[in-house]
């Protein structure tokens, strides 16, 4: 089973801490010694807040992404339990980003520049922190914990729990 | 890199009363930081908010904002002519001979002296009153607490003897009862809001009271999203039904207060009913409230500005106070009132005595005998007439005809009158008339175009100390860095002002303040340099030296509280309106609140990358869907605000978070600037400004473009006002 990070609404704050954690984990520690308007401020992730609800949206990396199923340029790819985008590949189509159900998904400017001097755009999305941060970096700075990286053995767990629950409270 | 150069140090976050640890990883031979996290400290556990993770880099002098001071500055020919840069000895006796000039001719009370509640830290913060009181020989000596917690102080101290909170802030968590209100912890200080979130887990009942729904409403059992500015009814009809229904401890209420008959003249009025028509609740809903609240013997109040920044912020104070006298929710784990301080040193600076009518450990300055203490120590003689407050200065300048009365001087170290007092037309004109105005500060403020001399200081991570946290725990500051330029450490600059002035100050260290200060402090006597290293945190009172003495958790054991005779006072008042309601010009109910990611007047938060990326100028109005609706506004688009006082830009967003009729500004905004429209009305006691609620208006702007460019522009001339040029910061 993929793994995705999931946000508890009870403990999240609306800080988002992790938003910027995001963005640091991805550009590196230079972010805070380069020219304040030299790099580009595009979290993975997104937060919503309601009258009733505050929580940053991640992508859920399915099972069967959406976003991979409509990539016109083979871009988005599973590796290791992961949905990734290869930015290499992406052309910016943005059909992912209408397939996803989650708006887990956007297009972002990169500091490249295209040969008519304009920023090149790529889909953006959470890639779990692979090969940028030991733990989602997210999960990590979350100052009440709110987020949860949930594996394979998680979801089992908590699902076993629930039949266990459910079974009780059928037999009273 | 030489291996050997990177060192690892441990200091107390700069923004807010927290007081969370973090570990700096520098390079010392490269003077830069390498890494920075948050480890186990008392009240944060080894967690941060974005600010302590990533609000840093301002050190670096980013120029994102506005750009560090690095040389001493003057004003050679007099108001009006050029800065010029000189040195510290010029600097030092300009400043000198201006001060001593307008004491020999006005007199000691025409001077005032703002100490910093920010990164100097508490030696020098003891230094900033020692010197407004020894030299200029006045007790006009005030600092922020003045704009936000003054009210908390002045109401728990006429209640319960003692204005800080009296439980400390891990203790949140295990409450049985939060009843919190006037306080965004989520926006104010993200670790006391986990505390809160734990707390729920935890099984603890909570109540908030807020006209927004915030993140603490948001989870809360109960919100009371009552009418803004209708405090003083709703705490009022939650005493009346303790009392009516009789929920009361009466054996504390007996044993360890008084006044109970003068507290229920007041509150038998208040019926839940009568109560429900000010503040829009349900009669039901306050009726339970008071019974859950009575419920328990470790149901805690927790308050912020929501209910400080009022004309009547005094008067809450008094009756949340009473209400934990009433339950007998006091002297025990978990209980009792907190008054959250924002600032990382608001507690400290008041722990100094920068405040009018006190010494350093809330000695009163008309007691002779205090007076007599300090007058040996000092080798002085000193004022016994309590000071005047910093949020009077435009009284005492601009509306007293009598010169001889005026406000001549005023020294301003580490504050920004010019961006955080309310009205800000208003302390542009005073700080303009005032004869003589010297601002100590690590950032180009807005008060800095209005200085005579200037007197860049070293910032936190620069210089060493403590602060105390909101939870009076005091904790060591270091140094992280060299500072670069011709800067010197807040102590060092006033002390060397003072020997120019005949009365020599010297100290090696801020070791040698600290140990002059808690001998004179007997609350603080016990808190010392070696103790707070060991322990990492000392929570005042902490009255022995010894290790046996390990400070304070919670105030008021055993019901005896901090007042002369250890009884507490059954105190409120009867409700009344706000200063300045709406009307048919101004509609709407304006209130400030904070920015999680902007601490005070952003001077610092302001240049850290990642802080500006999160949130920029020009700020955000919050406005109900159905306002906006109304207006025919976007979220995103510029829209202008304007009130009696002044008109702002700012952008407009809609959230269901905010009831019609009311709308939130932040107030650290330079463009955005919310205290342009802000009234300066006054709580009568605390001298608090009525921040929470002025009346407003918003109007569209049809031409985006416009608005757009017009936003560009104020900021750019912002930014070269507070000495950014362009092509410097793309070199
Ligand atoms: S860091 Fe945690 S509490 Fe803050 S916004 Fe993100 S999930 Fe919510
Ligand atoms: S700002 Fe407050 S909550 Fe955030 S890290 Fe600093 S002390 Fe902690």
């Amino acid at each position: 089973m993929n793994s995705f990070i999931k946000a508890n609404p009870i403990r999240c704050i609306g800080c988002r801490t992790c938003l910027i954690s995001c963005v640091v984990a991805h550009e590196g520690k230079r972010i805070f010694e380069i020219d304040p308007d030299g790099y580009n401020f595009n979290p993975r992730l997104f937060m919503v807040k309601t009258a009733r609800v505050s929580a940053p949206v991640h992508c859920r990396h399915c099972e069967n992404p959406a976003c991979k199923a409509s990539c016109t340029s083979g871009a988005i790819f599973v590796k290791d339990n992961v949905v990734l985008v290869d930015t290499k590949k992406c052309i910016g189509c943005k059909n992912c980003v209408i397939a996803c159900p989650f708006g887990a998904v956007e297009i972002v400017e990169t500091a490249e520049v295209q040969n008519d001097g304009s920023p090149r755009k790529i889909a953006n999305k959470c890639d779990l922190c692979v090969g940028v941060a030991d733990s989602p970096s997210c999960v990590k700075v979350c100052p009440t914990e709110a987020l949860a990286l949930v594996t394979d053995g998680d979801l089992s767990q908590s699902v076993a729990d629930k039949r266990r629950n459910a079974a009780a409270a059928a037999a009273v | 890199m030489a291996k050997n150069s990177v060192k690892e140090i441990q200091t107390t976050c700069c923004y807010c009363g927290t007081g969370c640890q973090l570990l700096f990883t520098v390079d010392q031979a490269a003077n830069k930081i390498l890494d920075v996290h948050p480890v186990w400290g008392r009240t944060n556990e080894g967690t941060a908010c974005l600010k302590g993770w990533y609000g840093w880099d301002y050190l670096n002098d980013p120029q994102i904002l506005t750009k560090r001071l690095r040389e001493p500055m003057i004003r050679k020919n007099g108001r009006k002519s050029p800065l010029e840069v000189v040195s510290w000895d010029e600097a030092i006796k300009f400043v000198a001979d201006n001060f001593k000039r307008i004491k020999e001719k006005w007199g000691p009370d025409s001077f005032l002296g703002a100490a910093s509640a920010r990164g100097p830290g508490n030696e020098a913060g003891y230094i900033t009153q020692k010197f407004t009181r020894a030299v200029m020989g006045t007790n006009n000596i005030d600092h922020c607490a003045r704009i936000c917690h003054a009210a908390s102080v002045a109401g728990s101290r006429q209640t319960i003897g003692e204005g800080a909170m009296s439980l400390s802030i891990p203790e949140i968590e295990d409450a049985e009862v939060i009843f919190n209100i006037g306080y965004n912890a989520a926006a104010s200080h993200p670790i006391v809001a986990r505390r809160i979130v734990k707390a729920k887990e935890k099984g603890a009942f909570i109540i908030c009271a807020d006209p927004r729904i915030t993140e603490t409403a948001r989870i809360s059992d109960l919100h009371l999203q009552l009418k803004g500015g209708s405090n003083v009814a709703l705490v009022n009809s939650l005493a009346n039904v303790i009392i009516s229904e009789d929920l009361i401890d009466h054996e504390f209420v007996k044993a360890h207060t008084k006044g109970f008959d003068e507290f229920w003249e007041v509150v038998k009025e208040y019926t839940p009913e009568y109560a429900a028509t000010i503040t829009g609740l349900s009669a039901e809903d306050i009726r339970f409230t008071a019974r859950k609240y009575a419920s328990s013997k470790h149901s805690v109040i927790l308050w912020g500005m929501g209910i400080t920044q009022f004309s009547q912020g005094v008067e809450t104070v008094k009756c949340c106070c009473s209400l934990a006298m009433l339950t007998g929710n006091f002297g025990r784990p978990s209980c009792g009132t907190g008054p959250v301080r924002g600032q990382n040193n608001v507690q400290g600076t008041c722990d100094m005595g920068d405040l009018p009518d006190v010494y350093p450990g809330y000695q009163s300055v008309t007691d002779p005998e205090i007076q007599a203490k300090f007058e040996k120590a000092w080798g002085v003689k000193l004022s016994n007439k309590a000071g005047i407050q910093l949020t009077r200065v435009p009284e005492f300048v601009i509306h007293e005809k009598d010169p001889a009365k005026r406000i001549h001087a005023y020294y301003i170290t580490g504050e920004d009158p010019a961006q955080s007092d309310p009205d800000l037309e208003e302390i542009r004109e005073t700080l303009d008339q005032v004869d003589f105005v010297v601002v100590q500060d690590i950032f180009w403020n807005k008060t800095a175009e209005h200085a005579d001399a200037i007197l860049p200081a070293t910032a936190w991570g620069e210089h060493d100390g403590c602060y105390t946290s909101s939870d009076r725990g005091f904790q060591r500051i270091r140094k992280v860095l060299e500072g670069q330029g011709n800067i010197l450490p807040d102590w060092e600059i006033t002390c060397r002002i003072a020997t120019a002035m005949g009365y020599p100050m010297h100290y090696n260290n801020t070791e040698e303040i600290w140990n002059e200060m808690i001998d004179l402090c007997p609350k603080f006597t016990g808190a010392t340099y070696e103790k707070m290293e060991r322990q990492g945190s000392v929570q005042w009172p902490c009255w022995d030296k010894g290790p046996g003495d390990k400070g304070t958790m919670f105030l008021h054991k055993d019901g005896r509280f901090a007042t002369p005779d250890g009884i507490g006072i059954l105190k409120t008042s009867p409700y009344h309106p706000p200063t300045e309601v709406e009307n048919k010009e101004f509609p709407l109910a304006l209130c400030t609140v904070r920015e999680v990611g902007h601490y005070s007047v952003r001077t610092m938060t302001g240049n850290c990358r990642m802080l500006r990326n999160l949130e920029d100028e020009p700020g955000w109005v919050e406005m109900s869907p159905e306002d906006c609706a109304e207006l025919g506004l976007r979220e995103g688009e510029i829209v202008k605000v304007l009130s009696k006082r002044g008109s702002v830009y700012t952008r407009c967003k809609p959230t269901e978070r905010v009831k019609p009729g009311a709308v939130y500004m932040t107030y650290q905004w330079w463009i955005g600037a919310c205290n342009e429209l802000t009234i300066s009305s006054l709580d009568p006691s605390s001298r608090t400004p009525e921040y929470k609620y002025c009346a407003a208006r918003v109007e569209k702007i049809k031409d985006q473009a416009w608005a757009k460019q017009e936003v560009a522009h104020i900021y750019e001339d912002i930014r070269s006002r507070m000495h950014i040029v362009k092509e410097e910061v793309l070199a």
